[in-house]
């Protein structure tokens, strides 16, 4: 995409910045440069935490909307930009797998974060998915696809048990999909509980997109985040959803549950909700 | 030659007698549809109206329309009023192909009254019953008018706010509001601040709005792709009530609130959050029209908001004027007659009316894209 810089507010106007993409709500662009540390003295000088500064930056811009009653919209852009930044700075600080926060402002509706350099989940099982199509077709040994899918299998235990320390946090996403959940290459996971070399091939997963996120203590509302994901996965990658979800909530139950009574007892709250709540869909009947 | 009864429905055209009264509008219309030309599969002439007549059950300042006496209006005019169309179109029963009526979603006993009127001139007249739903009755009637092919839909009413796009021969929602429609939140506040309900108390609250200067802070509660209303409603009528006993607000400015100025912001905050999620759906299923169906989408204000967003994303909005966006009968006529040209019917034993018929449980047969 052609970088779209009519729009952007003076200060960043001049940074070299390239749209990569654009929802509703916000544009996302890569910038090569830290907003405030000259390059060359990064890693060197300056340490900061971002793990890989050749990898570049994200700057998410929320840009104002037209249509809105300008205060309104001020108050708006304000309010969830703050809140958004808040909520990634509070997740990173808890070392839940996030881009690392780096700057924020509110005004301008701006989030400066650190570019993970990889492919998202829904590109990843893709990818596997027509490797072990055309093994399979290669070595004419069908019925195994079972035994293959099993490769996918790690990574999306991980998935499961970042998503459960999310919530442990009292937060939840709101929008999780296989597009939101970035893959990292698997150097740090080695360090944890690596018990095979296949192990240490697993990439580590990243949860983005916190525009939606929102504190809350309800079984309900984790159990609906869960329910997403579901139906994200359903849509997604739909001959073998059945499989990945249960992986992923194997995952989560188990990240959750690491230990504690309550944690155990929540947990198990959060599971009996979400089958309630895929009994009854999102949506209620009509009234009113 | 064979009579034109004997035609195949589609090589003929057809007509359709259409019956409306979900709400405190009763209307009655007749419409003519033309058979596709033989050279072109995809383009359909432009149906023709025939009647599009409509009586409102107009209440007093500061009350609503209850059921019982929406109904009991609906009863005394419905004969009125299909004479009345009749004799606008130039038409006899026996030109009439079917007769549809309105199913549902709505109040249930004007929907009922309207329903047995649809039962007797079916049987009167022997012609086959369409049951619609008012849904669907709004989408395509602005699908028809506007010309847009495959909108985005924001349908907002007295008793309906979704947000909907076609996929797979359903109109799926993809956004509604959580409580009450953003029209009943309008008609709500027009009966806090005693305003007149003729025409309509939503057109006289845009009316007081466009003298409204100030901004005042409201809640906005945008859920994903949901909105809810009724926190707004109630912070809103608190402003005004403490506003009447006395206790009056200040702008930045030192200047008082009033009542223009709360119809003002009260319009800005909903129709904004309204835009919003028809934004997010339009980014979700990549389109670039809207098309604003329903009462409330006569408002100018909320036409002008949208039109800047969609021109914002490159695309267009699509709006009708108060003749087909306010509840009517030719909408039901219209949609009831493309569901009757595929071979729908509804029989007697199952023309019940419902107050619950979601816009996602129609089956779209008219369509194939």
């Amino acid at each position: 995409m052609s970088p779209d810089l009519s729009t952007l507010p003076s200060a960043i106007v001049a940074l070299d910045l390239t749209l990569i993409s654009q929802g509703a709500e916000a544009k996302i662009y890569f910038s090569p440069d830290h907003p405030f540390i000259p390059s060359s003295l990064l890693g060197g000088a300056i340490s900061t935490t971002i793990s890989n500064p050749s990898a570049g930056y994200i700057l998410k811009y929320r840009p104002p909307k037209r249509y809105r009653h300008d205060a309104l919209d001020a108050q708006l852009t304000k309010h969830r930009t703050l809140s958004e930044a808040r909520i990634l700075y509070k997740l990173f600080l808890a070392g839940i797998s996030v881009p690392s926060f780096i700057a924020v402002d509110p005004r301008l509706g701006l989030i400066w974060m650190e570019n993970i350099n990889g492919s998202s989940l829904k590109e990843w099982i893709w990818a596997r998915e027509r490797e072990i199509e055309e093994q399979l077709c290669d070595e004419g040994e069908y019925g195994q696809s079972q035994k293959r899918l099993e490769i996918i299998k790690p990574l999306l235990l991980s998935v499961g048990s970042e998503i459960a320390k999310l919530h442990f946090l009292d937060t939840v996403h709101g929008d999780l999909t296989t597009s939101n959940l970035l893959l990292r290459d698997g150097r740090r996971l080695g360090a944890e509980g690596a018990t095979g070399l296949h192990q240490l091939m697993v990439p580590e997963p990243v949860i983005i997109d916190f525009g939606l996120a929102q504190q809350s203590t309800l079984p309900e509302d984790k159990a609906v985040d869960l329910y997403v994901l579901e139906r994200a996965f359903i849509s997604t990658h739909p001959i073998h959803s059945g499989e990945y979800v249960e992986w992923v909530l194997e995952g989560y139950v188990a990240g959750f549950g690491r230990g504690r009574k309550t944690a155990v007892f929540k947990v198990n709250e959060i599971m009996k909700k979400l089958d309630a709540v895929r009994l009854r869909g999102r949506k209620r009947s009509m009234v009113g | 030659m064979p009579s034109k009864q004997e035609l195949p429905i589609l090589c003929r055209p057809t007509v359709a007698l259409g019956l409306e009264g979900s709400a405190n509008k009763l209307g009655v219309g007749i419409i003519r549809h033309f058979p596709r030309p033989a050279t072109k599969t995809d383009a359909r002439p432009p149906a023709q109206i025939l009647a599009n007549i409509r009586h409102t059950y107009i209440t007093p300042p500061g009350e609503g329309f209850l059921p019982r006496d929406t109904a009991k209006h609906h009863r005394s005019f419905v004969v009125e009023l299909v004479k009345d169309a009749l004799k606008t179109s130039g038409l006899t029963p026996d030109d009439i192909d079917c007769v549809c009526f309105t199913q549902g979603p709505g109040m249930g006993a004007p929907l009922q009254s309207v329903a047995i009127a649809a039962r007797t001139i079916s049987m009167m007249w022997d012609k086959p019953l369409v049951g619609v739903n008012h849904c669907i009755g709004h989408i395509e009637m602005g699908r028809e008018i506007t010309g847009a092919n495959n909108p985005v839909v924001l349908y907002v009413s007295g008793g309906n706010t979704q947000v909907i796009a076609y996929s797979h021969r359903r109109y799926r929602i993809f956004g509604e509001t959580l409580d009450i429609a953003v029209g009943n939140c309008l008609d709500r506040f027009a009966r806090t601040l005693q305003i007149p309900n003729d025409p309509s108390p939503g057109f006289n609250i845009e009316v007081l709005a466009k003298k409204g200067k100030h901004y005042v802070e409201l809640p906005y509660t945008v859920k994903g792709m949901d909105v809810s209303m009724s926190g707004i409603l109630a912070y809103i009528d608190g402003v005004a009530n403490d506003i009447f006993s006395g206790n009056p607000r200040y702008a930045e400015d030192g200047e008082i609130i009033t009542n223009e100025d709360l119809c003002f912001s009260l319009q800005e905050t909903i129709f904004a959050m309204l835009v919003e999620i028809t934004e997010r759906a339009m980014a979700h299923v990549g389109s670039q029209q809207v098309l604003i169906v329903g009462g409330v989408g006569c408002n100018e204000r909320l036409q002008e908001m949208m039109g800047i967003m969609a021109r914002d994303r490159g695309g267009a909005v699509y709006a009708t004027d108060e003749r087909f966006c306010i509840d009517n009968g030719i909408m039901i006529a219209h949609a009831g007659l493309l569901a009757y040209e595929t071979g729908f019917r509804t029989s007697l034993k199952d023309s019940v009316c419902t107050q619950r018929f979601r816009t996602d449980e129609v089956f779209i047969a008219w369509r194939d894209d």
